[in-house]
């Protein structure tokens, strides 16, 4: 049944090539790895709005920060505010080992993850800022931090890693 | 409970097998050699007892003493919706229940004159943060004809927000009489027209 259903005509009928498309769409330049996007938004202007703004949300439950990440992208989109990106920054790992020293040494570990999750957002009017903000604040849920600033280099940098043979070889160059 | 389709963590792996192993060991009598060291700590008893340890804690109540008193002065009510402050004060030559209020100085900018306000009413030192420098409110409102003059016809009061950070305010004691509302609580204290204007940039969540 699977080869009785194509619905492709041969190529000597003259309906041949029927539903092709892509070749009308406006060709996609390929996507070059390096991603050197430096944005800044005019800070001073007639109305003052706020250039790239990072919301960082950290916690050690997972399921909330997703969750409260979700609501914030949602909340932006349906104020109508430009969202840039949404990413996830890597969870770091804690061990908390417990030390009873009751006769009997005890040692009781307890593995903690911290997870955060960034939203980046454009295009804020200062009018509206701190109507945001405060949504964002009441709506936090328990043991999740807020953390709301102006995206910098540094910022953009902590995503990338670090090749350290690619350091070498410059430095080898030099 | 499992929202999520999110796959089985190290812990949930562990006690599958070893939940497996036990049936296998029930059903016919090997597995001795596996046993060694490895189930010395069964996962199952690591869950026992963090559950007993949750059993221990006891989170504390929501509904505080202040709640049961209705103690409208303390900070500690109603830990779930916002409280606002409101102040007595003498305006004209009635008491009115009022947001706090300062009058602006020329020169100055609006949000320094809250600033001002909530250091006249709150002490000096207060760790109130205002965002950003846009009124949240404007209530406008003419004066009666025994004080209005040809310049002064009325007044407008425009309205800001802060967050208090710390609730420590034992340093701060206010003259007259103050307390701490939530949105609903507003409606027995403020007159019609002031409650209208200030209900509209109240959040309540």
């Amino acid at each position: 049944d699977a080869l009785l259903s194509c619905h492709r005509h041969y190529r000597s009928r003259p309906t041949h090539g029927i539903g092709r498309f892509k070749y009308l769409l406006p060709k996609e330049t390929p996507k070059r790895k390096k991603d050197k996007v430096q944005m800044k938004e005019i800070n001073v202007g007639t109305e003052y709005e706020y250039g790239d703004i990072n919301i960082q949300m950290t916690s050690y439950d997972l399921c909330l920060v997703e969750h409260f990440a979700q609501y914030v992208h949602r909340l932006c989109n349906r104020l109508s505010i430009r969202v840039n990106e949404s990413y996830a920054m890597p969870t770091k790992t804690n061990e908390v080992l417990f030390l009873e020293e009751r006769g009997s040494k005890m040692q009781l570990d307890a593995v903690l993850t911290t997870h955060q999750r960034v939203v980046q957002i454009t295009g804020l009017s200062s009018t509206f800022a701190p109507i945001l903000l405060e949504v964002i604040q009441s709506s936090q849920p328990e043991g999740v931090h807020l953390l709301v600033k102006e995206h910098t280099e540094a910022d953009f940098k902590s995503r990338l890693k670090s090749r350290p043979e690619l350091e070498e070889l410059l430095a080898q160059m030099n | 409970i499992e929202l999520e389709k999110s796959c089985y963590s190290d812990h949930e792996i562990r006690k599958l097998e070893e939940e497996e192993q036990l049936r296998r060991r029930k059903e016919s009598m090997y597995d001795d050699d596996e046993v060694r060291g490895k189930t010395v700590i069964m996962a199952q008893d690591l869950e026992d007892k963090w559950e007993q340890k949750l059993l221990r804690f006891e989170a504390a109540s929501r509904i505080t003493d202040a709640d049961k008193s209705n103690d409208r002065k303390s900070l500690n009510r109603k830990l779930d919706s916002n409280l606002m402050l409101l102040v007595k004060q003498k305006i004209g030559n009635q008491e009115l229940w009022l947001l706090p209020q300062v009058e602006w100085q020329p020169g100055e900018t609006l949000r320094s004159t809250a600033e001002r306000a909530m250091a006249a009413f709150l002490g000096d030192h207060i760790q109130a943060k205002t965002l950003g420098n846009a009124p949240y409110g404007i209530y406008k409102y003419k004066f009666p004809r025994a004080i209005r003059t040809e310049d002064n016809v009325g007044a407008k009061v425009f309205f800001f927000k802060a967050f208090l950070q710390s609730s420590d305010l034992s340093q701060a004691e206010l003259k007259e009489d103050h307390l701490w509302v939530t949105k609903d609580e507003l409606r027995d204290y403020l007159k019609l027209e002031y409650l209208k204007k200030v209900n509209r940039f109240l959040l309540d969540l």
